[in-house]
């Protein structure tokens, strides 16, 4: 796989204030990248940044093989994006919105209007096509936002924020459809959020942005492996576990630590090898065990370490 | 939802030897006819744009010839005249004095007046075109689509200019029924169009549009809604009004070289205007200051 985008100590400031501060970013071709971070992090500036609309302080950026900051038009001909607001013009229809877009995009007027129809096919939108979008759903306006940013077929889709104000309906449709465009269409997804329930879903890793600098990015479990020492999982022994039962466990090969819980314990493994080991342990020891299971760490958990990390480094 | 297979990539070609004068028109001309097909059905925007021309170019000449032709003594006017230039004042002196009042009023007095109507339309649509994108949270869009910040501003600003040029050019076509109709029977001929008017038309008022164009580009750039661009480039029409004034009550006189060499320096203030807009109108300054 080779790089979509690098990123080179990109940095931007307004006002003195840093919104993207040196950031090394490396999103490979055909991959889904989370953008996390609490509001004000640095994941709008960052996409604007990547597409050429803002101008970096300092730092650069590559984006399919060229600098937006000189190749602007030609990097946004073959980048989508939706925006965090739908951006919709609210005096015109469904339709005359997308075809303003495909007129942009260098489609003829014939193009653009078979282009549009199959669109808004794509998106169960037809039947809407001629409405004036002022009177649509938050929900709506974003599937027609979508739909408008995948009118050209583009190699990178940044998205911000796509499901905030979606109903679940309408966000599990818009994941699905986000993930479908990486895996079977290798299209590159950079998805600013701070919904970590469905980053969790579709990204293959994440990047976790506050007050514009990175603090950490990888796949979930490979960060997890950092923050935390061993593979947490849980035993459910339907009662709490004694301290007999805590020191047999404790010795078996491959435990890092544990700790007793209202049913059972929690057990962190170096390796997945020692959770069968436990329960031979158990076992062995005439000790009941009603359910085990290794607990992945999943984005949030991830996420939520690294921000209290972070408070950790900065509170004086 | 499915996505289903990629469609194939636009066929209109790309590349700056394809474009006349290194605008790529195509696109230009998608921005306009967005803007002005939005604006059309913003009552808010039509209903003023269309409104002040209507008042200022077909009622307001309608009342005052008709109030002209019940005119029983041209006493008044005569006097008014012997205060006038001459060039201005020997036209309408050699006419009969029943025709002098109708000719002064709807062939001279209302030229200034009628400017109002190009610096008006212009500075309500760049309003529209400029902080109303930024209002309606459109011109964020507009800012990650494939368009140079050169021809986004080129398209704006003729999305101002054309109409504004048009109404004009409309406007006057009616008030030049209204006028000519409302003194038929009375002044021989046609009062307008003369050569005042045509200098105003085709001269002043395009220059005029350009500079309602290029203040209203600076205010929007500092306006976060259309209302707050639209009172404070209110105060553009002050000059206008002054210059209106002055035409009526003969403190400032207006005849073809006035009217010609301010139509000049109209130009070279709104092109500068326009210019130092265009420089300021990058990507990075408008997504900079939401």
């Amino acid at each position: 796989m080779s790089a979509a985008i690098i990123t080179s100590g990109l940095s931007r400031s307004f006002d003195g204030c840093v919104a993207v501060d040196s950031l090394d970013l490396e999103v490979q071709a055909g991959e889904v990248l989370a953008l996390l971070g609490p509001n004000g992090a640095g994941k709008t500036t960052t996409v604007r940044l990547l597409n050429g609309v803002l101008t970096p302080d300092s730092g650069g950026a590559t984006v399919l093989g060229m600098d937006p900051n000189v190749d602007g038009d030609e990097v946004r001909r073959r980048t989508g994006v939706l925006t965090e607001a739908a951006g919709l013009d609210d005096r015109l229809t469904a339709r005359e919105n997308l075809e303003f877009t495909a007129r942009m995009r260098g489609f003829t007027v014939a193009e653009a209007r078979l282009r549009v129809d199959t669109q808004l096919d794509r998106f169960g939108m037809q039947s809407m096509a001629e409405y004036r979008t002022v009177g649509f759903s938050t929900g709506q306006k974003k599937r027609l936002a979508l739909a408008r940013s995948l009118l050209h077929d583009p190699e990178i889709l940044f998205l911000d924020e796509p499901t905030s104000g979606l109903d679940p309906a309408a966000t599990r449709d818009v994941t699905d459809l986000i993930g479908s465009l990486a895996r079977e269409h290798g299209r590159t997804v950079l998805l600013a959020t701070h919904f970590l329930g469905e980053a969790g879903r579709i990204a293959d890793r994440m990047a976790v942005l506050d007050h514009g600098r990175l603090l950490a990015i990888g796949r979930p479990e490979d960060l997890a492996a950092e923050l935390w020492d061993g593979t947490p999982a849980e035993i459910d022994l339907g009662e709490p576990a004694t301290d007999a039962t805590m020191s047999i466990v404790g010795q078996v090969e491959g435990v890092a630590g544990l700790e007793a819980g209202a049913t059972g314990l929690t057990v962190a493994l170096h390796d997945r090898e020692a959770m069968a080991r436990v329960l031979a342990a158990l076992a062995a020891a005439g000790t009941s065990v009603y359910g085990a299971s290794i607990r992945r760490a999943s984005m949030e958990d991830v996420y939520f370490a690294l921000e209290d990390s972070s408070l950790q480094r900065v509170a004086p | 939802m499915t996505i289903g297979t990629p469609l194939a990539a636009p066929t209109r070609p790309v590349g700056r030897s394809s474009r006349p004068f290194g605008v790529d028109w195509p696109v230009v001309s998608a921005v306009i006819a967005r803007d002005l097909r939005a604006v059309r059905r913003s009552k808010a925007v039509v209903v003023p744009m269309m409104l002040v021309p209507f008042l200022l170019l077909v009622v307001l000449p309608l009342l005052v010839g008709l109030a002209a032709r019940q005119a029983s003594s041209p006493n008044g006017t005569i006097s008014f005249i012997d205060s006038l230039p001459a060039a201005l004042a020997d036209p309408i002196a050699n006419l009969p004095p029943d025709q002098q009042l109708l000719t002064l009023v709807l062939g001279y007095f209302l030229a200034p007046l009628f400017l109002i109507v190009p610096l008006m339309v212009s500075a309500v649509l760049a309003a529209d075109a400029f902080a109303g994108e930024k209002e309606r949270h459109t011109m964020e869009t507009l800012l990650h689509l494939p368009i140079t910040d050169r021809d986004l501003f080129i398209a704006k600003f003729l999305t101002g200019f054309l109409p504004a040029v048009a109404v004009s050019w409309i406007g006057f076509t009616a008030f030049a029924i209204v006028a000519n109709g409302v003194s038929w029977g009375i002044v021989d001929g046609l009062i307008v169009p003369n050569g005042l008017w045509l200098v105003v038309i085709f001269w002043v008022a395009p220059a005029v549009a350009t500079l309602g164009l290029g203040i209203m580009v600076r205010v929007s750039a500092r306006s976060r809604t259309t209302q707050e661009a639209n009172q404070l480039g209110g105060a553009v029409i002050l000059p206008l009004i002054f210059l209106a004034v002055g035409q009526a009550t003969g403190l400032l006189l207006v005849d073809l070289s006035v009217a010609l060499a301010i139509g000049a320096a109209v130009w070279v203030i709104g092109l500068l205007l326009v210019w130092r807009g265009a420089a300021r109108f990058t990507r990075d300054r408008i997504a900079g200051n939401p």
